[in-house]
């Protein structure tokens, strides 16, 4: 339990101090506001490029609008900086040298790494809590008034989808164990967005964990419970694939 | 049974030839064990594998006479090592990496404060202590990495090239701490490329060249230099090598 509160401890302080998260965490609140501003702009002006790829969000207004767009934008925006700050987090050691400071320690490897996980955990649901904040703020900023009952259901579900596309980037912290650094992790990032908008586009991924968190957060009734049950298989394969890659990790390549 | 650090035969070789090859080492409590050699001998990977960063492809690496493999992870708590980059994280303060990696070594939330204290004065970071680490120069990084690898007072220490990026006052203050730890009953292994560094701290000295342990030298020989490099000729010409 001490060697657990250690590894707990210390990855808690680096992600603290770490720019890399600060960073990133900012560019994404700041990315999604401006976007999601800038395509209520552009519906109110009547622009028919956009209003014609917005689909039934245009016949939106006020909060369900907002967050209707914000929950588009998320769905394809939070997976690859999400992504970026989870390579950063599990590949950080590979990239600087530091990986020989943490073997023959008394604290074992599986441990570091799920320190790791729970970290990056951590920092989703802060990000997911941190942007629903700001997009409320966005909403009383722009005039909309207090959200109404369904408006609170679509910011939980905003919420939801932060913190349920940050579970199924998993399989990012195996690619960057795997691959010794931050870039598979991060190209594991791209790739996973790419295969997610090809199986949204297609109208096939309600099955595909990485992708049902979106569809759901879109469209409720479009994801069945079977389909959204399927989604903690891929954070808990993955963050198993990951703790046993670290216990197993030698310093080969 | 053999306390300290102990190889016995192994074995690594990586794809092009290159690792160590029935390799026999004892690190004995009390006693600063130099490895020397050319580069690409071997001495790294020879400390990787002592310390469980690769695993042998034969042979056996005991610590306190348990081999590694059934070695318990709180037996490490007796051990410090910096293997080619020192653990100092560039967003943290010199003492939060300090705070950092006294916690790792097994050292509880009370303790490490003053074990921090006492390694900063050890390594003299006193006018570093709140800088960041990516702030420091490469020697007081190397400084940082020392210091982690010495606050928690292991039995066994394991140091790659320590001295390589010190300056002159580190190399001082390095020496003496290795002294200390030895006196007080330490095994440590050094590695280096430096000679004359060598004869000053060592008790015994392995020289490994290409991958094998050809010989000891005499750490009280007025020409180390040459005794280092005759073994080396003599090993090259005797392997087709020269």
């Amino acid at each position: 339990m001490s060697t657990l509160r250690a590894a707990l401890t210390t990855e808690a302080r680096k992600a603290v101090t770490s720019r890399v998260l600060r960073w990133t965490t900012g560019l994404l609140l700041a990315s999604i506001v401006a976007l999601t501003s800038g395509i209520l702009a552009a519906k109110e002006l009547g622009d028919p490029q956009l209003t014609a790829k917005l689909g039934p969000i245009v016949a939106l207004d006020g909060w369900p609008a907002l967050l209707a767009i914000a929950a588009q934008i998320t769905a394809a925006g939070v997976m690859p900086a999400l992504g970026i700050g989870l390579s950063w987090i599990v590949g950080r050691e590979f990239a600087d040298g530091t990986i020989t400071g943490l073997f023959a320690l008394p604290v074992p490897r599986w441990a570091i790494a799920l320190g790791k996980l729970v970290v990056y955990l951590v920092w989703t649901v802060v990000v997911a809590i941190t942007l629903c904040a700001v997009l409320l703020a966005l909403g009383l900023l722009l005039g909309l008034g207090g959200p109404g009952p369904s408006d609170w259901q679509a910011l939980t579900r905003e919420l939801s989808l932060t913190i349920l596309v940050g579970l199924v980037a998993m399989p990012i912290a195996w690619a960057a164990t795997l691959g010794r650094g931050l870039l598979p992790g991060i190209a594991t990032a791209i790739g996973l967005l790419v295969i997610s908008q090809v199986m949204a586009f297609t109208g096939s991924g309600a099955w595909f964990p990485v992708v049902t968190p979106a569809l759901w957060a879109i469209d409720p009734d479009a994801v069945t419970l079977p389909q959204l049950a399927l989604i903690p298989s891929v954070p808990l394969v993955f963050g198993a694939l990951t703790l046993l890659a670290w216990h197993r990790l030698q310093l080969d390549r | 049974m053999t306390t300290g650090l102990v190889a016995e035969g192994v074995t690594r070789v990586f794809r092009g030839g290159a690792g160590v090859r029935r390799v026999d080492l004892v690190v004995r409590p009390g006693e600063i064990h130099a490895l020397v050699g050319l580069n690409g001998a071997g001495k790294t990977t020879l400390m990787k594998l002592l310390l469980g960063m690769l695993r042998p492809a034969a042979g056996e690496i005991r610590l306190d006479g348990i081999p590694l493999a059934a070695l318990p992870a709180s037996a490490w708590a007796g051990v410090g090592q910096v293997i080619e980059h020192p653990l100092a994280y560039g967003d943290l303060t010199a003492r939060q990496n300090l705070l950092l990696g006294a916690r790792l070594h097994g050292l509880s939330a009370s303790r490490a404060p003053a074990a921090v204290d006492a390694a900063i004065r050890e390594l003299a970071l006193e006018p570093y202590t709140e800088v960041r680490a990516r702030r420091l120069s490469a020697g007081n990084r190397q400084r940082v990495g020392l210091a982690s690898a010495l606050q928690h007072r292991p039995r066994v220490l394991v140091l790659d090239e320590p001295t390589s990026t010190l300056d002159p006052a580190g190399v001082l203050l390095l020496r003496d701490a290795l002294r200390r730890s030895s006196a007080a009953g330490g095994a440590v292994l050094v590695s280096s490329h430096h000679l004359d560094e060598v004869a000053r701290i060592a008790d015994r000295i392995t020289v490994l060249n290409a991958g094998r342990v050809i010989g000891t030298l005499d750490p009280g020989d007025s020409e180390l230099e040459r005794a280092f490099f005759d073994q080396v000729l003599a090993d090259d010409r005797a392997e087709g090598r020269a």
